[in-house]
């Protein structure tokens, strides 16, 4: 079994007076390490999917389990315990707390884990340097452009050492060279770091990122290897 | 948790306009209730040294059984050999003077007019600290050396048709039921601030109140404190002491004597409730709106907070911190406001007051910020403020994750 495993999952919302079938029996199983990209044009249920897969959401019917973990069997307590242990997120819309600072931000899942202020600043700190913000650690998000939004959001999401990072739309508020800054970013976390991502995106250049990509459409779910590519267009591996 | 206050104190900052109206609101009611608090604490100091002081004394005195056949048999419960009582209690900590007493009501008559008066016998060496609150409107106060002369009240001085330097006679009853009648000449005019008291009003010496009623013993020893918050301190040192002269007797505290005081008491503080009840709903109106909006406009953060890993219970703990740390807020500046205000008022000499209801005459109010009335509109505030915040709180932390990250 996979670091993530889905068992046929359906998902709807209600629209009007019917309901809108989003992910329909789908099943899915991604190996640790993976890098992961979810395609489709919108509402084809690509965040659905990440929201699933990171227990933000549960489904209509079918399993998902992280790690082995069956997240509909685990009440509130324990999947916010789960999600701050073995899960990072990425929002499209950065979704810092605007009173914090940067290492403020990237400090806070290590607060809510329990961790010693003096080691969390420390970590945080780490961290920042990491993704290229050493010198706009005490910036509040509010003084940092988008792309350093999402450095610190993707700071943020690795705080805690997660097993997998989720990412939705990461690229989606950004310019085409700071999204590369970002893909490249994410690339040699994946790469050095063992840490699965799974992103959804409608944009080519991530997809070209991938190892894997999942292409969504009414529902369903095509799973196509992807060959990973640099962000000027050659391989990266086979 | 300290992360949590700090966050949660920032979020207050962070729309200042919005907070700064919040807070001042708060400011206004905490306000309005402490000072109207400190008003009410000033009117029940000022009616309870006004009681003690001209009436009551702290402390009576009387022989045992006192309380059983004071109406059937007066005689039976009189104070034999008051000095050696009186002499015991006066050395004693604490107790600023101790003086005998004897009552009784009776006739008075300038010969025109005729009216019921209620007569105390006092010594007038011993009573300087018991006139405080008696102002004497004509004449002079009762000295030592004039067995003759006497003290009306300034309604009864109108009923009686008396002026300084007449003479009165009162016409009572002996303890062995023999009428009797007794003369004195009206030295002063005094106002005990009770109307209906000044109408009856007539106090004389003791010896001529004892030859009134044909007796050489007293009703009652009244004992006058140095301050009325020593009274549980100074209580149990009266007890011993009497207990040792190999004689029984009663004693009453003031409060258990004076039932206008209690009853006051018990109305103003509902007045006052229901006041803080309302400046509590108006606080709670106020907060509610901020918080909900708070968290209207925070959607997105509080999704993104549960998605990284906090639990319901911390989205609870920091709206119900930001409700507190508000209702703090405003209380602290809300001291300070009722501190200015009282100040003011002391600058000012006190707002000017008509008679109250039985009374003669009206006063200077001031506003008597002491620690329970300041402890009092913190309480209801930062509770108004907390109860204000649960509803939006546990709103907060009941969004949809999903729902909230797409705000």
């Amino acid at each position: 079994m996979g670091i993530i495993s889905l068992r046929s999952v359906s998902k709807s919302y209600p629209s009007g007076g019917s309901r809108l079938r989003v992910l329909h029996e789908i099943d899915l199983e991604i190996e640790a390490g993976e890098f992961v990209v979810a395609a489709g044009p919108s509402g084809s249920g690509k965040s659905t999917l990440l929201n699933l897969i990171g227990g933000l959401d549960h489904p209509d019917t079918g399993t998902v389990r992280i790690d082995g973990v069956d997240l509909a069997r685990r009440d509130d307590r324990t999947l916010a315990g789960l999600r701050n242990e073995k899960l990072g997120f990425v929002f499209q819309a950065f979704h810092l707390i605007p009173v914090l600072t940067a290492v403020e931000n990237v400090a806070w899942p290590l607060h809510l884990k329990g961790m010693a202020r003096r080691r969390r600043i420390a970590r945080s700190r780490e961290l920042l340097e990491r993704v290229g913000l050493a010198g706009h650690m005490h910036r509040t998000p509010g003084r940092l452009s988008g792309g350093q939004r999402q450095r610190v959001a993707i700071a943020r999401a690795l705080a805690c050492d997660p097993v997998i990072v989720l990412a939705d739309e990461p690229t989606g508020n950004l310019d085409r060279s700071t999204a590369g800054e970002i893909m490249e970013l994410f690339a040699s976390l994946n790469r050095d770091g063992g840490v699965t991502f799974v992103l959804s995106t409608h944009d080519t250049m991530v997809v070209s990122c991938a190892g894997r990509c999942l292409s969504l459409l009414e529902g369903g779910i095509t799973d196509t290897p992807a060959m990973r590519t640099t962000l000027d267009g050659g391989p990266a591996h086979a | 948790m300290l992360d949590l206050v700090s966050l949660s104190m920032r979020n207050i900052l962070r729309n200042g306009r919005r907070s700064a109206i919040t807070v001042f609101s708060i400011v206004v009611g905490f306000a309005a209730m402490a000072c109207f608090g400190g008003f009410i604490e000033f009117s029940f100091e000022g009616l309870r040294e006004n009681t003690i002081r001209t009436r009551l004394g702290h402390l009576q005195i009387y022989a045992q059984g006192y309380s059983e056949r004071r109406v059937s048999d007066p005689e039976s419960v009189l104070i034999d050999d008051p000095e050696q009582v009186i002499e015991r209690v006066a050395e004693l900590p604490g107790v600023a003077a101790v003086t005998p007493r004897l009552s009784f009501s009776g006739l008075g008559s300038t010969g025109n007019t005729t009216v019921n008066v209620s007569v105390v016998g006092v010594e007038p060496g011993r009573e300087e600290e018991f006139s405080d609150f008696e102002i004497l409107v004509d004449g002079r106060p009762l000295g030592t050396g004039d067995p003759e002369a006497g003290l009306i009240g300034e309604a009864l001085r109108n009923g009686l048709g008396a002026e300084v330097g007449d003479w009165v006679t009162v016409l009572t009853s002996s303890f062995d039921g023999v009428i009797n009648a007794i003369d004195f000449r009206v030295a002063g005019v005094v106002r005990t601030g009770s109307e209906e008291y000044d109408s009856v009003f007539v106090k004389v010496p003791i010896e001529l109140a004892q030859r009134a009623k044909e007796t050489e013993q007293v009703e009652r020893i009244v004992v006058l404190l140095d301050n009325t918050e020593d009274l549980p301190l100074v209580q149990p040192r009266i007890e011993e002491a009497l207990s040792k002269l190999g004689r029984r007797f009663e004693i009453r505290r003031w409060d258990e004597l004076a039932g206008f005081y209690d009853a006051v008491v018990a109305l103003y503080t509902g007045i006052f409730t229901v006041f803080a009840g309302i400046v509590g709903v108006v606080v709670m109106f106020s907060v509610a709106n901020t918080m909900t909006m708070a968290v209207f406009e925070r959607t997105g953060e509080i999704g993104a907070l549960r998605a990284i890993g906090a639990r319901r219970s911390t989205v609870v703990a920091m709206f119900l911190i930001e409700g507190a740390g508000v209702g703090l807020l405003g209380a602290g500046l809300g001291v300070a406001a009722s501190w200015l205000i009282a100040g003011a008022v002391q600058m000012a000499g006190g707002i000017p007051m008509p008679p109250p209801p039985g009374m003669s005459q009206g006063f200077q109010a001031f506003f008597k910020l002491d620690g329970p009335v300041l402890l009092d509109a913190c309480a209801v505030t930062v509770a108004a403020t907390l109860v204000s915040s649960v509803y939006p709180a546990w709103a907060a932390s009941r969004i949809r994750i999903v729902e909230a990250l797409q705000r």
